[in-house]
């Protein structure tokens, strides 16, 4: 009898895990389905630019606030523990060049990118989801429209445009921040800051910063839009869609940077 | 001809929802669609506009345009009722761009003063009660000039009086269009005002077809129970 329970625990728990594993295959199908389909449409272009620009005023207007908060806040909390030690270690020329590299290489694209999920990609997918289970995407297929052209076009485009402009205000924010905690917290001067900023950043860095944002720009937004696409059950399935929405934004945005990383700068 | 079903079935996940089932519709008719919840009314209607696929069976229309009136009308909340009900003509790879603004203005209107509600274009539809909600639907659904009509519960959620309302508009949408309609319900009132015909399903299965009145007066047990919405009987609620 013992042995009896025991297996049956086992399997629950590989059932779930089975579960789990084809949930992630369905996703990750659904989302390369939905992103292709988003390419076949382009060529048609049925987006009018009216409803591009409507969504790149979302995207940028709602999301900067915040993205400069955080990423202005993130260069100063480093600043303030790198800059007061560097200087007293003789390495004062060097904090310009440490905060900008972290600013364009990771912190400006990566903590911009957390700031976009959680303020864009969730309102995205919560609205397509909220859609989805009101039949407003039947109506939409049933008037001959296409509805991942319809809805996904304006949204991915405006997505991939401004997020590289988040990213470089956003940067230059934070590296402006670090510049005046800097000063703060070890009497660092401007110049020398700025001095060493200039001395340690290259084109290359801001060209990689861009080709992230662009990417992290698109995966967002296509993600976000996939998941609301696929949301189903009422309310629940729209938590549900906001929540996968997020969590794989998140992690896709975590991959491509490890990518980026290995390959611009090794 | 309208529209003709021959032998439609539909399964999800092994479950039978629809078995076997045939009906015809002719043009300027209307077929209703009646039968408890579940028992695969909605499906029907999917199935015809393309929204599911089916299993079997074959489905033959006269061409032309199928047009969807939704449960809850399912009006695009972020455009007013301009966009919405010109959705089809602004949006629509094969109709864009062929209307000036102006024609769409004129069609719009149009569209809607057959519905009752001239005027109410740069309304958004959280700012109209249900029974407008509906009627601007039904206006969406006409502006391609369909020639079959569909209608998942049009008078759910509506009063009395809404309904009544509903269902004489769905009777002039019909002389007015001359579509073939399909309308399902499961109100009594709804069938005796607008319906040509009544095809009742029961557990994926038509366990009757034939007019309203015949509805009323046959006496198999299912359609007893049905008209008078009787707990005892062969049709057991899910």
């Amino acid at each position: 009898m013992k042995i009896y329970y025991k297996a049956t625990y086992t399997y629950k728990i590989f059932r779930a895990f089975q579960a789990e594993f084809e949930s992630f295959v369905s996703t990750l199908g659904r989302i390369v389905g939905y992103g292709l389909e988003f390419f076949c449409g382009l060529k048609n272009f049925p987006t009018t630019v009216k409803e591009i620009l409507f969504q790149c005023a979302r995207f940028g207007v709602s999301s900067l606030p915040i993205t400069l908060s955080i990423v202005g806040m993130t260069s100063v909390i480093v600043a303030m523990q790198v800059a007061g030690e560097m200087v007293k270690q003789g390495g004062g020329n060097y904090v310009g060049m440490l905060v900008s590299i972290l600013m364009v290489r990771e912190e400006g694209v990566i903590m911009s990118g957390f700031a976009i999920i959680s303020m864009i990609g969730s309102s995205l997918a919560s609205e397509i989801a909220t859609m989805r289970v009101t039949e407003q995407i039947d109506a939409i297929q049933v008037l001959h429209v296409n509805p991942v052209h319809y809805l996904f076009t304006p949204r991915v485009i405006a997505g991939t445009i401004m997020m590289p402009l988040v990213v470089v205000i956003s940067s230059a924010v934070g590296i402006l921040g670090g510049a005046i905690a800097s000063n703060l917290v070890s009497g660092l001067s401007y110049k020398a800051f700025f001095d060493s900023v200039w001395f340690g950043l290259n084109m290359h860095d801001l060209n990689v910063c861009i080709m992230k944002a662009i990417s992290f720009g698109f995966v967002i937004t296509l993600i976000s839009c996939s998941c609301g696409m696929a949301a189903k059950d009422g309310a629940k399935g729209v938590g549900l869609a906001t929540t996968k929405a997020v969590v794989w934004s998140f992690v896709a945005i975590v991959i491509l940077d490890l990518i980026f990383a290995a390959a611009c700068f090794y | 001809m309208g529209i003709e079903v021959k032998h439609l079935v539909k399964t999800f996940d092994k479950k039978v929802i629809l078995d076997d089932i045939s009906f015809k519709v002719d043009d300027g008719k209307i077929l209703s669609i009646v039968g408890f919840s579940g028992s695969g009314k909605s499906t029907v209607l999917k199935l015809i506009s393309g929204l599911l696929e089916k299993d079997s069976g074959e489905i033959v229309t006269t061409g032309g345009d199928i047009a969807m009136v939704f449960q809850y009308s399912a009006l695009f909340d972020s455009l007013n009722v301009f966009d919405n009900i010109s959705f089809a003509l602004q949006e629509r790879k094969d109709l864009r761009g062929k209307y000036t603004q102006k024609e769409l203005r004129r069609i719009v209107a149009e569209k809607l003063e057959l519905v009752g509600l001239s005027g109410i274009e740069e309304k958004f539809p959280s700012e109209l009660s249900g029974g407008m909600q509906k009627r601007v639907s039904f206006a969406r659904a006409i502006v391609t000039e369909p020639k079959i009509i569909l209608y998942d519960e049009p008078t759910a959620g509506l009063d009395p009086i809404s309904s009544t309302l509903i269902e004489d508009y769905i009777v002039r949408l019909k002389n007015e269009t001359h579509a073939a309609s399909i309308v399902v319900t499961h109100q009594m009132s709804t069938i005796r005002r607008t319906a040509d015909s009544v095809l009742m399903l029961y557990n994926g299965h038509a366990v009757f077809e034939g007019t309203p009145e015949e509805l009323c007066r046959e006496e198999t047990p299912y359609t007893r129970q049905f008209v008078e919405a009787a707990i005892d009987g062969p049709m057991k609620m899910n």
